[in-house]
């Protein structure tokens, strides 16, 4: 196919461009001969020839062009025929009337009107189905009628998976994506570069340049070398104005190709994919469940009251909404809020927030005369993620309170008066991964038989330690 | 239609005088305000200031300078942000970024495959050879992460740990000016908003008595001029702009009372003011009025606050110990570290420090090493004391130059000595704290640390993973001005989600 000049191509592409021209002066034609017989206006018919000749002669060019344009090769050949031979037929009966009209060869039907209008009828008509032929040549046979109202889609249905083990990939993941982005080019009815990434079969086969699959070997492969391109070079795929793949499709296809052999028939294996693919094909099928690798989730919670919020932020807390309508939040009360002159007000004050306990995710009290006693109300905060109680008179009665906090990743407690003692009560908090204890009675020693996979940040001179 | 009469604004007898002339007017300002009301509304663009018509033009606005963008878009890693602005463009091959294949290259021309027809500065494209200068300083592997440092770091070397270098940061400009004007904020000509004031502007305040936005210049640096549009706001309201905190008796100028003048009246000098401003605001609408007045109310809060963060007196002397000699005197590098730790730990959103010099297109072995000088031990000691308070958890910590410098040496290149020139192609910059990954190291850079050879990183992508730590997606913090929507990253940008921890 390869034989056709480039230049006889680049004319062909003006075909689209080209064909709109026969249909709107055939249409004219018509225009003005329903005009003419409407308002006996006699002006309007002297114009019909007019338009007749124009739009046979650009039907014309358009034939053409778009035979021109068919030397590409990338066109279903059925469809390309019916198309090619209703372009020819329309453009002959359109110069043909034009004969008759203006007279240049002479038939018993000149002066008969209506023989007249029933061939201009039939000429548009002939190009309506021209055009709808060759929308479907580019756009796909079913372009038109995708979103129509009564329209029942022919996909594929695939049959609901109630496990991610059941999935095919290439059915469930791989063959959605190349539908959505490949598939408006390379399907069976317009095959650019002779390729089709219509199913299995069409893929096995590959296109003019060979296979496009390469099991085992991704960066082989034409399908992840073309999409991995930088977005400028020539070869990439898909083209400028198309939607590229995006980062997580690229991957599982890559996955799929090297990991899977390209095997059309193999299921989605939760042990043995490694967890990032695990977690891009669980969202592709929206299975909740597989999150990425050291994503908490966050819990859903309900909304707080305004009078509750104003009334915190009236009592000296600082308040900030972690996301945006998520009704999660931080929890700041400034440093040296709670001084000894109202020491008495902060039970008071840590009773309020637990109108709130659910939603706080963050909460810091560093430097207000926290003593163990006022961690009693924290240990209900069971969504808390983060405690900064740095500067306070806390020991180990106090952390012993709130070692229930299940959800807890890191502990501030630097210039408090905990000591190795607490780590028992670190040892059940089954999420904490850093403990600040710089300035506390712990010591680098201490560490050294803890059995924790947690980080224990003591500071300078020693910045940290980690245990096993 | 005269019911209107006897409303006025202000509860002052002498307001209310001026005021009852101003029937006419009255009729002015609401209808002008009416579609000022609208024309904010749109501005939002939040179908909640839209379709809640009891907000007033004053609710609108405040609306608009606090959190209604819809933000944070994800939950923020990073709650505060030093970035520590090396100015004049660090060098990264004496630095960084080690390349030993260039010793045996030495003072051979840097081949044109390399440059590959790159643009260079009008003070070394009339050179007629481009000699390849090894670094002289001596590179060592540290920590459990092995990453390069060269001897001018030594400090920094120990704590390699907690850092994430970049060293494969690209940007599009090659002078000083419009190099930092596009790093702190997004265009290289002047007039767009900073990073900070982006934040600002973004998420608001965490303590009300102090700026969101600080800015703090070292005195013992010196090189090309830093400007206050740096840290400016552009289009922004005016209350989003960073202020400087300078060294010495002023920290902020205008701030302190003039002599012989007690301050006691000031609070009411204030509130009369407000008043008077507040009679503008209703006539003429102007946001800016409102910026103005919470300026003001700002200051005098100020007066307060600023001299408690500023006084260092109350640290002990091993802290000062750890920052370095340098930190006992206000102005230097490490008294600002030490500084911007104290303001971070009042919750100020963005301290912002810059340290001039860092220009070496001569004596760019000595250069180095006199600017590390100036900087490692503090530097280092800001992560660690930052570590140590459980800060830099939600604290990111960044370190850069505008560009970075060539290999190929400026001038005369001897035994001991180069000059280097400055090169926006590739060059190195460290983050640590808040949601960056310990440790590591992100990109790379062919043998001459000319060309990125794995994962660059633009400018644009930086602010992109900033704001990204920041629970903001950087495509959808916007600002609509002269009839465009504006962005930090203008419409580029990724974050770089390979070094997020």
């Amino acid at each position: 196919m390869n034989d056709v000049s480039d230049f006889v191509l680049f004319l062909g592409r003006f075909h689209p461009l080209l064909v709109h021209f026969p249909i709107g002066f055939l249409f004219f034609a018509l225009i003005l001969e329903i005009g003419s017989k409407w308002k006996k206006n006699k002006n309007l018919s002297a114009v019909i020839p007019l338009a007749l000749f124009c739009g046979a002669i650009s039907a014309l060019l358009a034939s053409v062009l778009g035979y021109m344009l068919s030397q590409s090769g990338d066109y279903q050949e059925e469809m390309l025929n019916t198309h090619l031979w209703l372009g020819v037929a329309t453009t002959s009966i359109a110069f043909l009337t034009w004969t008759i009209r203006t007279e240049k060869i002479k038939t018993p039907l000149n002066n008969s009107e209506k023989s007249n209008t029933t061939i201009l009828i039939l000429i548009i008509l002939l190009v309506s189905i021209t055009g709808h032929y060759g929308g479907n040549l580019t756009h796909g046979s079913n372009y038109l009628t995708k979103y129509a109202p009564f329209y029942k889609a022919d996909k594929i249905v695939l049959a609901p998976i109630a496990k991610l083990e059941d999935a095919v990939v290439f059915d469930y993941l791989v063959q959605p994506i190349l539908h959505n982005k490949c598939a408006s080019c390379h399907n069976s009815s317009k095959k650019k570069g002779n390729l089709s990434l219509e199913d299995s079969i069409a893929i096995k086969k590959g296109g003019e340049n060979g296979k496009v699959i390469e099991a085992g070997k991704a960066l082989a492969s034409e399908l992840i070398y073309r999409t991995t391109l930088d977005p400028e070079h020539e070869d990439f795929m898909p083209p400028e104005g198309k939607t590229p793949l995006t980062e997580e499709e690229k991957q599982l296809l890559t996955y799929w190709i090297e990991s899977l052999d390209s095997d059309f028939k193999i299921k989605i294996n939760p042990s043995k994919s490694p967890k990032k693919i695990l977690a891009i094909m669980a969202s592709m099928l929206h299975f909740e469940g597989f999150k990425k690798e050291g994503e908490t989730k966050l819990p859903t919670v309900a909304k707080i009251d305004e009078a509750i919020l104003n009334n915190l932020t009236n009592n000296g807390f600082k308040i900030r909404e972690l996301i945006f309508e998520s009704h999660l939040y931080e929890i700041v009360l400034p440093s040296n809020t709670i001084k000894a002159n109202n020491q008495n007000e902060l039970d008071m004050m840590l009773a309020e927030l637990i109108k709130m306990k659910e939603n706080i995710l963050w909460l810091s009290l560093s430097d207000n005369l926290v003593g163990d006693e006022n961690l009693v109300p924290i240990a209900q905060f069971q969504n808390l993620q983060k405690l900064v109680l740095n500067n306070n008179p806390i020991t180990d009665k106090g952390i012993a309170k709130i070692k229930k906090l299940s959800n807890l990743s890191s502990i501030n407690l630097h210039h408090t008066s905990i000591t190795k003692s607490s780590f028992n009560a670190f040892e059940e908090m089954e999420k904490l991964k850093k403990i600040y204890a710089w300035n506390t009675l712990v010591t680098t020693e201490d560490l050294e038989n803890l059995k924790l996979d947690i980080e224990v940040i003591l500071g300078s001179p020693s910045m940290t330690s980690k245990t096993k | 239609m005269c019911t209107n009469h006897n409303k006025l604004s202000s509860n002052n007898p002498d307001l209310q005088a001026v005021e009852k002339q101003w029937d006419r007017r009255e009729f002015f300002k609401k209808t002008s305000l009416g579609l000022g009301a609208m024309a904010l509304g749109s501005l939002l663009n939040t179908t909640k200031a839209r379709g809640n018509t009891s907000m007033t033009p004053n609710d609108l606005l405040n609306a608009f300078n606090t959190n209604k963008l819809g933000l944070p878009h994800h939950l923020p890693k990073a709650k505060r942000i030093v970035y520590l602005f090396q100015s004049g463009g660090p060098s990264q091959i004496d630095l960084f970024d080690y390349k030993p294949k260039l010793v045996d290259m030495y003072g051979k021309d840097l081949p044109d495959s390399v440059r590959a027809g790159q643009r260079l500065t009008g003070m070394s494209a009339g050179q007629t050879a481009f000699p390849i200068a090894a670094s002289t300083l001596n590179f060592k592997q540290y920590g459990e992460s092995r990453a390069w440092v060269s001897e001018a770091m030594p400090y920094l070397s120990e704590i390699v740990d907690d850092l994430c270098f970049i060293k494969s940061m690209h940007t599009d400009a090659i002078n000083h000016d419009p190099a930092i004007t596009f790093f702190q904020t997004g265009s290289q000509l002047p007039g767009r908003p900073s990073i900070g004031s982006w934040l600002s502007y973004g998420l608001g305040s965490d303590n009300e008595n102090l700026p969101t936005f600080i800015t703090l210049i070292s005195k013992n640096g010196s090189g090309q001029p830093l400007y206050s549009r740096l840290w400016g706001n552009g289009f922004l309201p005016t209350e989003h702009q960073g202020v400087q905190f300078r060294a010495g008796k002023d920290p902020v100028l205008y701030l302190s009372d003039p002599e012989n003048y007690d301050g006691h009246d000031r609070r009411n000098m204030l509130n009369y003011l407000g008043k008077l401003n507040d009679v503008a605001y209703d006539t003429y609408g102007d946001p800016e009025i409102n910026a103005r007045m919470t300026q003001y109310e700002m200051a005098f809060r100020m007066q307060t606050s600023v001299p408690e963060v500023t006084d260092t007196s109350d640290e002990p002397d091993h802290i000062f110990e750890m920052y370095g000699e340098d930190s006992r005197n206000p102005g230097t590098y490490a008294a600002n570290c030490l500084m911007a730790r104290k303001l971070l730990e009042k919750d100020v959103k963005f301290v912002q420090l810059y340290h001039q010099g860092w220009d070496q297109h001569g004596n760019c072995p000595g250069g180095v090493k006199h600017q590390s000088k100036n900087t490692d031990q503090a530097t280092a000691a800001l992560i660690k004391d930052l570590k140590q308070r459980g800060m830099l958890e939600d604290t990111l910590v960044v370190w850069g130059g505008e560009f970075g410098r060539t290999v190929y040496s400026q001038g005369q290149l001897t035994a001991t000595n180069y000059g280097r020139d400055h090169h926006p192609k590739a060059f190195t910059m460290f983050m640590a704290g808040a949601g960056v990954k310990p440790g590591f190291t992100y990109g790379e850079t062919d043998d001459f640390s000319y060309n990125i050879t794995k994962d660059p990183v633009h400018t644009h992508d930086f602010q992109a993973t900033l704001l990204h730590l920041f629970g903001i997606d950087h495509e959808r913090l916007i600002f609509k001005h002269q009839g465009r929507r504006f962005r930090l990253t203008d419409v580029h940008g990724h974050a770089v989600k390979d070094i997020l921890s």
